[in-house]
Formats: C-alpha cells, sequence, structure tokens
C-alpha cells in the first residue's frame, strides 16, 4: 500500500448534488432498518445509518478513509426498505471512486485493469484469439464425444444473428465444459444466436472500483461489439453484475445502443412455456429440494419481481414445485450473498464471511440441498461461505439442471452436482 | 436502448402499504375485486404488532378496558371520529378479517374479543390493545396472572433493557426477574432483532439459544424476550424453543427497527401476488388522474415507468411520516390530488407551547374529510362534494383523529380500509351492472 493520502469528500454537499430533487438525507429518520436490514453493518465498525449520520455532522475524513466502502456491496438493501427510500450505495460509490488507485483492494482495480487490457473486456485478461481457440475446441470435442450433439454450434462473430451472447471468463479461462450446456439450451430451442470475438466477457469490476471513467470505456466497448454483428438483443449470461452494469450504464453515459438487454432466465421462462425446452421434474424421484439465491443486480436493482418470478417458474418446473422452498427473505428483499460489489476480489475474507453468515443462514434455514442461482459471484460466494460454516448445500447453474432434466448433460458438465444428483442420472 | 413502459389494468388500485393500504389489500381479497397495490415502504415496520382499535381516550387518556363501550362513548364526544362513523359490527368484522388472514398466511393473531387485553410494551410499560400476534399472547396471561417470570435481554441488542421492563412492572408483578445472555455467534458489537430473528429460523441456532435460555430462566418456567422469535415463521420458532427448553415463552416488542412489523411486510409482500394481487412495492405514486373510465395512476421502478389504470381507487397514503400529507410554512397538503385538508387555521395553532401538553396538539388531528361512502370532499367538506365518484380513502391520512392518544392507528387503519372497499365495491358494482345494461 502506498502513502498517498485518500482526499476528503464533502459527503453531504455531494449528496445534495446526487439526490434527485425532493430527496434528502436529511430525511433520515434515523429508524436503523437500513442497518438492520444490512449484512455489512457491524464490520469496520460501521453501517448505513452511522455513515449516513456521519455525513449529516461533517465527518468527511473519516468517512473517506472507512474501508467499509469496500465491504458494502452497493447491494441497495438499505435502500429498499428505507421509509425515505435513501440511497446510500451512491456515496459509497462515490468513496470508492476517491481512493487512490493504489489504494484501493488490488483485486478489484487488476481485474479492472485487465478488462481494459485486451478487446475481450474479460477481467481474466484472455485475448480474443484465445477465447474462439477454446470455443472452438470444446466444440468440437462434443461433436466428437456426444454424438447426439455432432452438429452442435457455437457460432462467432455472427453478423445480424439476433442474441448476441455474453460469457463470463471463468469458463472459457477454467472450467470450458461449463459453456456447452449452454450452447446445447440454443441448439434444442433453435436459437439464432452468436459469440463475438470483441466486447464478449460479461464480468465488469470496473464499476465496483468507483472508476466512471474506465466503466464507461468498457460498456462502450461491448455496445460497439453488439452494434457492429447487428444483433437485436444483448442476451445477458447467468451473471448478475455484468446485466446491471450494461443496463445501468446505458441510461448514466447515454450511450446508443440498437438493441435490447435481456437476461438468460427470462428466455429460460419464456422457453419453458413455449414448449421448445421441454423439461418436467420426473428425474428428481428421490424429492430433493432446491432454493434459488435471486441475485441483487438483477432483481432488486433492475428488473424487480417480474424476473424473481420467472426464476422461480423456472426452478419449480425443473425441480417439481413441492422440491421449491424459497428463501427469507427473498426476491426484491433477498440479502446480498456477500460476492458482490467486488467483495470477492477484494482480498478481504474475513469481513466478506461475516457478510455472508446471514446468506449461509438463509440457506440453512430452507434446508435445501442444492441453491440455484443465475450469478457467478453469488454462486462462488455461496460455495465459499458452505465449506466455511459447514454447511452441506451444493450451488448449481441453470443451465446444469435444465440440460440435467433434458437428459443431456454430458459427463465433464457435471462438476456442479453431487452424489444425489449424479445417482440419478446414472 | 428503449425504456418499456409498463401498463397494468385493474378495478382497484390501493395506493398506500402501511396497515390501512395492506388491510384494504387484504378486504378486495376477500371480495374477489381484482386489485392492485402501490406504496413505497410505508411505517408498517414500525408497529410492535399490537393491533389497538381503541386503547385510551383521546381528551382524557384514560385507559380503555372495553373498546365497544369505548366506542360508544367516543360517538358522542368525537362524532367526526373517522371510527364514529362506522357501525361497531364492521370494526369487529374488519378485525376479525384481518386476523384471520393473517393467520392463514402462517402468522397466527388473538381474534378481537370483547375486552381489550392489557399488553406489555418495550418500556415495560402497559397498554391496551385489541388484538396480538400468537406469540405475545403469553406475556399478557403471565402479566394477569402476576406468574414468576425472566424477562431476559441480549448482549448488544439496543432497545429493549429487560432491567428497565422488571424495574417499571416490578410494583405489579413482584416475581418478575431480569437477565441477559449473549445470543450465539453474536456477541460482539451492535446486533439486531432482525439478524437475530432470521438466525433463528434456522435449527442448529434454536438448539444453542434454547441451552442458555434454560440456563437464563433456572427454576422459573415462563420466560418473556424480546421479539425475535423467528421472522417467517414466528409460531414455529416459539413452539419449538418451548419444546427444547420445556419453559413457557413469549415475546415482547421491541423499539424500531422491530421483527413484528418487518413479519407482516414481508409475508404481505409474498403472499399478495400468489394470491393474485398486482402488488408494487417501494414504490411511490407520482401522479394520479382521472377521466371518464377510470383512474391513472403514474409512478417508476429501477426499471422504468408504470401506468396503472383502475376503475377505483383507494388513498391510504397516510399522514406527514409516509408521505400522505406535508406540512409546510404556509399549511398543511394533501401530497398526491392537493385534496383540502382540515386543519388549524394558522402554523401557530398547531402546537401548544409544551410538547407533552396533556391536551395534545392540533396538527395531529389534521387531515381530509371524507362522505359517508368515504369518498373524499371538495372544499373542505363545505358542500359535502365528492372528489371524484372513483375515489376513496383510509387510514391516518383521515382528520378529526389523533390516533397516537386514542391508541387507535390500527383500528382507524383497518376499519376505514374495511368501509372504503365495501363502498369501491359498491361503486364498481353499480358500474358493472350499468355497462351490461348499456
Amino acid at each position: 500500500m502506498s502513502n498517498k493520502k485518500i482526499p476528503t469528500i464533502n459527503f453531504k454537499e455531494k449528496a445534495i448534488e446526487l439526490l434527485p430533487e425532493g430527496a434528502s438525507f436529511e430525511a433520515c429518520l434515523t429508524c436503523g432498518l437500513c442497518s438492520s436490514g444490512c449484512p455489512a453493518s457491524g464490520i469496520e465498525n460501521m453501517d448505513p445509518r452511522k455513515f449516513i449520520r456521519m455525513a449529516m455532522l461533517g465527518m468527511d475524513e473519516e468517512l473517506s478513509t472507512t474501508p467499509w466502502v469496500w465491504c458494502c456491496t452497493q447491494c441497495k438493501r438499505c435502500q429498499h426498505v428505507c421509509p425515505m427510500s435513501i440511497d446510500i450505495s451512491q456515496l459509497v460509490f462515490l468513496a470508492r471512486g476517491n481512493w487512490p488507485q493504489e489504494k484501493k483492494p488490488s483485486g478489484i482495480v487488476r481485474s479492472c485493469e485487465l478488462i481494459r487490457s485486451t478487446d475481450s473486456t474479460s477481467a481474466m485478461g484472455l485475448p480474443p484469439e484465445d477465447f474462439i481457440f477454446v470455443v472452438q475446441d470444446v466444440l468440437e470435442e462434443v461433436r466428437e464425444t456426444q454424438p447426439v450433439f455432432k452438429n452442435l454450434q457455437a457460432p462467432m462473430d455472427k453478423k445480424g444473428a439476433f442474441f448476441f451472447v455474453n460469457q463470463n471468463s471463468r469458463e472459457p479461462m477454467s472450467e470450458p465444459d461449463e459453456m456447452v450446456p449452454l450452447w446445447k439450451i440454443f441448439d434444442m430451442v433453435g436459437a439464432d444466436w452468436t459469440y463475438s470475438s470483441k466486447g464478449w466477457a460479461a464480468e465488469n469490476f470496473c464499476m465496483f472500483s468507483g472508476d466512471e471513467e474506465a466503466w464507461y470505456e468498457v460498456i462502450k466497448k461491448r455496445v460497439d461489439a453488439v452494434n457492429e454483428l447487428g444483433c437485436k438483443v444483448w442476451l445477458n449470461t447467468e451473471c448478475g453484475h455484468s446485466y446491471y452494469t450494461m443496463w445501468n450504464a446505458l441510461n448514466r453515459f447515454g450511450i446508443e445502443a440498437d438493441f435490447k438487454l435481456e437476461s438468460l432466465i427470462t428466455y429460460y421462462a419464456t422457453w419453458i412455456r413455449e414448449g421448445k425446452l421441454p423439461v418436467n421434474s420426473k428425474w428428481n424421484t428421490k424429492g430433493i429440494k432446491f432454493t434459488v439465491q435471486d441475485p441483487c443486480m438483477i432483481v432488486r436493482k433492475a428488473y424487480g419481481e417480474s424476473i424473481a418470478e420467472d426464476m422461480r417458474f423456472v426452478v419449480k418446473s425443473l425441480v417439481g414445485e413441492e422440491n421449491f422452498i424459497d428463501m427469507q427473505p427473498n426476491r426484491s428483499a433477498n440479502y446480498c450473498c456477500g460476492g458482490g460489489g467486488g467483495f470477492l476480489q477484494a482480498g478481504m475474507t474475513d469481513h466478506r464471511r461475516t457478510y455472508g453468515k446471514r446468506k449461509f443462514d438463509q440457506i440453512a434455514a430452507t434446508g435445501a440441498a442444492y441453491v440455484l442461482t443465475p450469478c457467478h459471484n453469488c454462486h462462488s460466494q455461496m460455495e465459499d461461505i458452505g465449506h466455511f460454516y459447514g454447511g452441506n448445500y451444493g450451488v448449481v447453474h441453470f443451465w446444469t439442471l435444465i440440460c440435467l432434466s433434458l437428459g443431456i448433460l454430458g459427463e465433464n458438465e457435471r462438476t456442479y452436482l453431487g452424489p444425489d444428483l449424479l445417482a440419478l442420472i446414472d | 436502448m428503449k425504456e418499456e413502459a409498463r401498463n397494468f389494468e385493474t378495478d382497484l388500485a390501493v395506493i398506500g402499504s402501511g396497515i390501512a393500504g395492506f388491510a384494504a389489500s387484504i378486504f378486495a381479497l376477500n371480495r374477489k375485486i381484482n386489485c392492485a397495490q402501490v406504496g413505497n415502504t410505508g411505517a408498517v415496520a414500525y408497529t410492535t404488532g399490537y393491533l389497538d382499535l381503541l386503547g385510551s381516550s383521546e381528551e382524557l387518556q384514560t385507559p380503555i378496558d372495553n373498546p365497544w363501550e369505548g366506542l360508544e362513548q367516543l360517538k358522542k364526544a368525537q362524532p367526526n371520529h373517522p371510527l364514529s362513523r362506522i357501525p361497531a359490527a364492521d370494526i369487529r368484522k374488519s378485525f376479525e378479517q384481518f386476523t384471520a388472514f393473517l393467520g392463514e398466511c402462517g402468522i397466527a393473531y388473538t381474534a378481537p374479543q370483547d375486552a381489550n387485553i392489557t399488553a406489555l410494551t418495550p418500556a415495560g410499560t402497559l397498554k391496551k390493545t385489541l388484538c396480538v400476534p400468537a406469540t405475545m399472547a403469553e406475556g399478557a396471561k403471565a402479566f394477569a396472572d402476576k406468574i414468576p417470570c425472566v424477562i431476559i435481554d441480549f448482549k448488544g441488542l439496543k432497545g429493549f433493557s429487560a432491567r428497565q421492563v422488571v424495574a417499571n412492572l416490578k410494583a405489579k408483578w413482584p416475581e418478575l426477574t431480569a437477565a441477559r445472555i449473549s445470543f450465539p455467534d453474536m456477541d460482539k458489537g451492535e446486533i439486531y432483532p432482525e439478524v437475530m430473528a432470521r438466525a433463528l429460523e434456522v435449527p442448529a441456532t434454536r438448539t444453542r439459544l434454547a441451552e442458555l435460555l434454560k440456563e437464563a430462566a433456572g427454576e422459573v418456567k415462563v420466560i418473556g424476550v424480546p421479539a425475535l422469535l423467528g421472522m417467517h415463521n414466528p409460531d414455529l420458532v416459539r413452539t419449538d424453543l418451548e419444546r427444547l427448553t420445556n419453559l413457557q415463552i413469549f415475546e415482547i416488542p421491541t423499539m424500531p427497527p422491530s421483527v413484528p412489523g418487518i413479519r407482516l411486510r414481508e409475508m404481505f409482500e409474498q403472499v399478495f401476488p400468489q394470491k393474485g394481487l398486482t402488488l408494487i412495492p417501494q414504490q411511490k405514486v407520482t401522479s394520479l388522474t382521472f377521466n371518464v373510465d377510470g383512474a391513472f395512476l403514474k409512478l417508476s421502478d429501477n426499471y422504468g415507468p408504470i401506468t396503472i389504470h383502475s376503475k377505483a381507487v383507494i388513498l391510504a397514503t397516510g399522514r406527514f411520516l409516509s408521505g400522505g400529507l406535508d406540512a409546510n410554512i404556509t399549511g398543511i397538503t394533501e401530497n398526491l390530488l392537493n385534496l383540502p385538508v382540515t386543519q388549524p387555521l394558522s402554523r401557530t395553532d398547531w402546537y401548544h407551547d409544551e410538547y407533552t401538553d396533556h391536551r395534545g396538539h392540533a396538527i395531529h388531528k389534521a387531515g381530509i374529510e371524507i362522505d359517508s361512502s368515504f369518498r373524499p370532499l371538495c372544499n373542505g367538506g363545505k358542500d359535502g362534494k365528492a372528489y371524484n365518484e372513483r375515489l376513496f380513502a383510509a387510514g391516518i391520512i383521515l382528520a378529526h383523529q389523533d390516533w397516537i392518544r386514542g391508541r387507535s392507528g390500527a383500528g382507524i387503519a383497518i376499519a376505514t380500509a374495511y368501509k372504503a372497499v365495501e363502498a369501491a365495491e359498491k361503486f364498481l358494482n353499480f358500474h358493472k351492472v350499468k355497462s351490461n345494461v348499456e
């Protein structure tokens, strides 16, 4: 860490600039619903109510330097439960951006740098040619080893395709076989889709570093890539923040996009309703129980209840209504898992797990054997806190369970299945 | 990218998500009225969980044992009071339906009786209320019978002190003692009832807490704890803890942010959509307009603009805290339609000099006027003309009541919601018949 001082922000003044007309931090009743409902409360001796009160009292130096801003995942649950609808996450974003680059958590900064280092916009720095190679390589292997899929497609840079599908770097980089289930789903529904060699990556840690310029640059590159291919829909993979960073940025920066933003969840639900994805729950003969994690980035912070409803429709179709147990609270009121906001990359492991205890309790209370979630950060965090707190649940992607239900899940695509699920396949 | 506007069609739109708004939605569901509810987080999260009908005389500030007799007195003393305009049988029905609904949805409540219950407050004082959550009912009985009891609080939990409760009740309840324990895995820093309640949804946490409770109870068989026995399944959590400890356990409300209100809000938010109601929580309606066909409500959520087209509307936006009314330099205004507000003549008349003046303050009776069908009136009610035939109102936005002094907040909310929905249904049916004939 460098000795460079963190500049002091005048939070009260900034709050007035940031808030829409009529809204005010002075409206805070200090009731504490925000802190009571925030998993980051108490970490670094800070909580949302304290943050607001300190801002109002002009304790700017303390707020400018508190590492708590890296523990708040900007999930906006505080605003959601606030009777005055006070948005604290905006101040946290401001505070993050104010930290000198070299003092920010290096994991987040490094991820943002890597995103900007290639045309892929990949936080793992995977260049376009490597992405093309991995996709081709995996595709060939599937065609050879799974005869049913000898004509499987994974189009690259296909102009005029309906869907522009993004891809979290984790798969091509570390677990390439995890890309396959989604390709099979597209194949089954006859989707007209493409990957792009440019701007294909989903993750965006530049927003989490509080660096607006970098955030804009990344989104611009991605939007240009979609526009260039002339796709109608940017279809967001099972990733939460990739959607939010794109969706929020289009309005925030006034970027022109000639396409719609959609989530895979919406399409899973549509394809199931239309009969294109003939999934069922007959395979679940042992009544294995499942719950679902609502990613803040696509539920509370973006779509709201409609996507939460779609998610439940898909899960129930896959595992059987009687085998689905909702977490409490859920949907827009759900807790952030603690993996969001760059927390997983920030290197503050103890704090992250303290935060995640709330999520662990939620999952444990359901008694479910598996958690489904369409978000990579949620996925990683829930796995980690499960191991740490001694939970005995697994975390699975939607695509895995869809292919399992359809009987088309290849042998290399079963990483996240426990013995109970594997026993049902074999 | 273009934002997609969303449109909803409904027969009845409820604006507000406090007790009045939720009650209106319950009554609409019971009457099978197609309904939508909108409103940002109301004050419902602040409730103790007690449902007061009339606990105190507004004027004399004396406790009321029999609220039904109290209502008769109220009619004579304050004929304009919203509760004075509603037959007692309807008020009883409204409470019965409301508590039955809560029970069916997983939060059991006592049904309204002929007498008020003397219930315990977080400060160890007593208040008169009509219905209480099942998790709290045994506390009132333990107090009535003066059963030996230990009140237990938790290290790090603010807003609830067992010693304070005992100090205030000791004279009336000699065998009451206090104990403090640490909640499992929460022995550092400030802790919140909400967090503890959610942790108790996990069976393993209950097992660990049970051991601590047993130790704290010693020889005593009845214990009182702050309201944190589970969030989603309070009755199950309490029963399970009683089984594990072999003790009788009851809850006492805590200071906000408290669990009973969050329980209600989260339950409503989950149950209403399942029952077919369109619920748009956490958002404020920004404009309400009427034309010959109905009402248009405009609002926005994170995702973009929403329009609700409704045949009738219930305004349950509350007073100052929830934003139904606004107190300005020049006077008090109603925020959505600029309805006339009955209020003291000038700002200097809002308050007496002393905040604790036993007469109360005139500002606390400000509100909107309604006709016999619970329709807001134009012109401050002078000519008795309704603002719009499609608009009804319920809850504490109504004038001529000081619900805090009367301990009548839930009573006004629930009973007026019942009448407003009844009137709205009558209107909707009349127009259905009319359009069928045409």
